[in-house]
């Protein structure tokens, strides 16, 4: 896909990349049809402003709401497992943490907040944040899906105090993740320097500028990346 | 205002289950849906506290060199002074009157459950209507007869015990009466005669004199308000909100901040 935008006698091409398959895009969306319900019909039980949607019946069709979304939320990863098992398992080792993730968790503030980028070490397909976003969720899956299940079916079969860890647990859980949602919309929808994000997961593709600039260890290959790194801050302490 | 307690005098208790019947007639509780009587080899019945069954006399079997015995146990709520269902009910349907009294709300309740899994004595019932998907049920338990005992009326059971062995009044009163039952029982024999609930969970609103040590009778020695309701309700969700709503400013703040740092021409 190439787009060509005439702007005041200059020409921009982006060329265009692929980085997302349809069925992870579709269920990125789906996915985020379904922890926002499960967030609010479980923030009801949580804020005392939602109070009167958790009492009586309006609690009651909350839960059954909460509950039948989850059944959902359950299936989306084991319906993405089961249609591309091979993409799935790619992402699962892109996850794993290197070296260079250190350096980029030292920089991330400088350049989410004040926009340097200069000391941002080189990236796979999935930076540091990407990464521990996906952790998280993955992490989270498990415990919503175990604490819920439990407490959803297994009142009176599992020990009280079995039961009361799964309460607390879920709830720790939502507010980690509740938290991580957050960054995670912000970083998407309204951070000035994160405008491919939301292009590649409408369109699944990415521009090539911008993955050679936040992707270098994808776009150019590790070593190509590290070597194009190192001459950057050769450069940059001639300079200084 | 003075707390209120009940007084349960295990020794005077003859297990009539009057107390069974007159919960059953004054609070409307149905007899045979959650409690067909079955027969499990002992008297007692229905076998287990139920939805529709807010006390129960429990028939433990006690052997000792005298020969074999029964401790007769009126199980109900304890109206704990600190009591974690109170705390841990997202809905406000459980609440702790100012006499200690813990009250249920059924309309405000929506049947989430945690008060049962909660509760130091696993006294609260959940109602199944509805089944596991649809869960229509609420919660229930002993209330000491909320609309008598608000009118100044003994709580039904107390009214019609015929072995006198109920007592209904303020909470220090029934401490001084069970504290010196126990020593006329120590006098003619029963060495292990003692009060329960005076200091536990806060201190029980259902106090017992027990003629035999407490685990005898299928109570907890040293009853706890629950740890984790502690963390959850204490710890976890202050910490969560403020998790939650420092992310929120932090992240309006990093966006102020970037959008003045960065000229979006300049971005490829």
């Amino acid at each position: 896909m190439n787009g060509q935008i005439q702007e005041a006698g200059h020409v921009f091409q982006i060329r265009w990349i692929p980085k997302y398959t349809f069925v992870e895009r579709l269920l990125h969306w789906v996915n985020t049809a379904i922890f926002i319900p499960l967030v609010v019909t479980g923030l009801v039980l949580y804020l005392d402003a939602l109070k009167p949607l958790a009492q009586g019946e309006a609690g009651q069709w909350m839960r059954l709401v909460h509950r039948l979304v989850a059944i959902l939320f359950i299936a989306v990863p084991v319906i993405y497992g089961i249609l591309q098992p091979r993409r799935l398992w790619m992402h699962l080792k892109e996850f794993a943490f290197e070296k260079e993730d250190l350096g980029w968790l030292k920089n991330a503030f400088g350049y989410y907040v004040w926009g340097k980028h200069d000391a941002m070490p080189p990236q796979g397909r999935f930076n540091t944040g990407e990464k521990i976003n996906a952790i998280v969720m993955i992490i989270s899956w498990v415990l919503f899906v175990v604490s819920g299940l439990i407490m959803w079916y297994g009142k009176g079969i599992v020990s009280a105090e079995l039961f009361r860890w799964m309460v607390v647990v879920h709830d720790l859980t939502m507010i980690v993740s509740v938290c991580m949602l957050i960054v995670h919309l912000f970083l998407a929808v309204a951070h000035p320097l994160m405008w491919a994000a939301l292009v590649s997961m409408r369109f699944g593709v990415t521009s090539a500028t911008y993955a050679a600039e936040h992707h270098a260890k994808w776009y150019y290959g590790p070593k190509r990346a590290m070597e194009l790194y190192e001459a950057k801050k050769r450069n940059a302490s001639h300079s200084a | 205002m003075a707390r209120k307690a009940m007084l349960i005098d295990e020794s005077k208790c003859t297990a009539c289950r009057g107390c069974q019947v007159a919960c059953k007639q004054w609070n409307e509780l149905t007899g045979w849906e959650y409690s067909k009587t079955v027969n499990t080899g002992s008297y007692e019945n229905p076998p287990n506290l139920t939805p529709q069954t807010w006390t129960r006399i429990r028939f433990n079997e006690y052997e000792s060199r005298q020969g074999f015995r029964w401790l007769f146990l009126k199980e109900g709520c304890m109206h704990c002074g600190e009591a974690a269902c109170v705390d841990v009910c997202p809905t406000k349907a459980l609440k702790k009157q100012a006499d200690g009294r813990v009250t249920v709300e059924l309309d405000l309740c929506n049947g989430c459950g945690y008060c049962s899994q909660f509760c130091p004595f696993g006294i609260p019932r959940l109602d199944t209507a509805g089944g596991v998907i649809m869960s229509k049920g609420k919660t229930s338990k002993c209330t000491f007869c909320q609309d008598r005992t608000d009118n100044g009326l003994t709580p039904s059971c107390v009214k019609t015990c015929p072995a006198q062995a109920l007592y209904w009044g303020d909470r220090g009163q029934m401490i001084a009466a069970g504290k010196k039952r126990v020593e006329t029982l120590k006098t003619r024999g029963f060495s292990a005669a003692n009060l329960y609930g005076e200091a536990a969970v806060g201190g029980l609103g259902r106090l017992y004199v027990l003629v035999e040590k407490p685990e005898t009778y299928g109570l907890p020695a040293d009853p706890q308000y629950p740890a984790m309701a502690m963390m959850w309700q204490n710890v976890v969700q202050p910490l969560g909100k403020i998790a939650i709503g420092g992310t929120v400013l932090g992240t309006f703040l990093a966006w102020l901040i970037i959008r003045r740092n960065i000229k979006m021409e300049e971005v490829e």
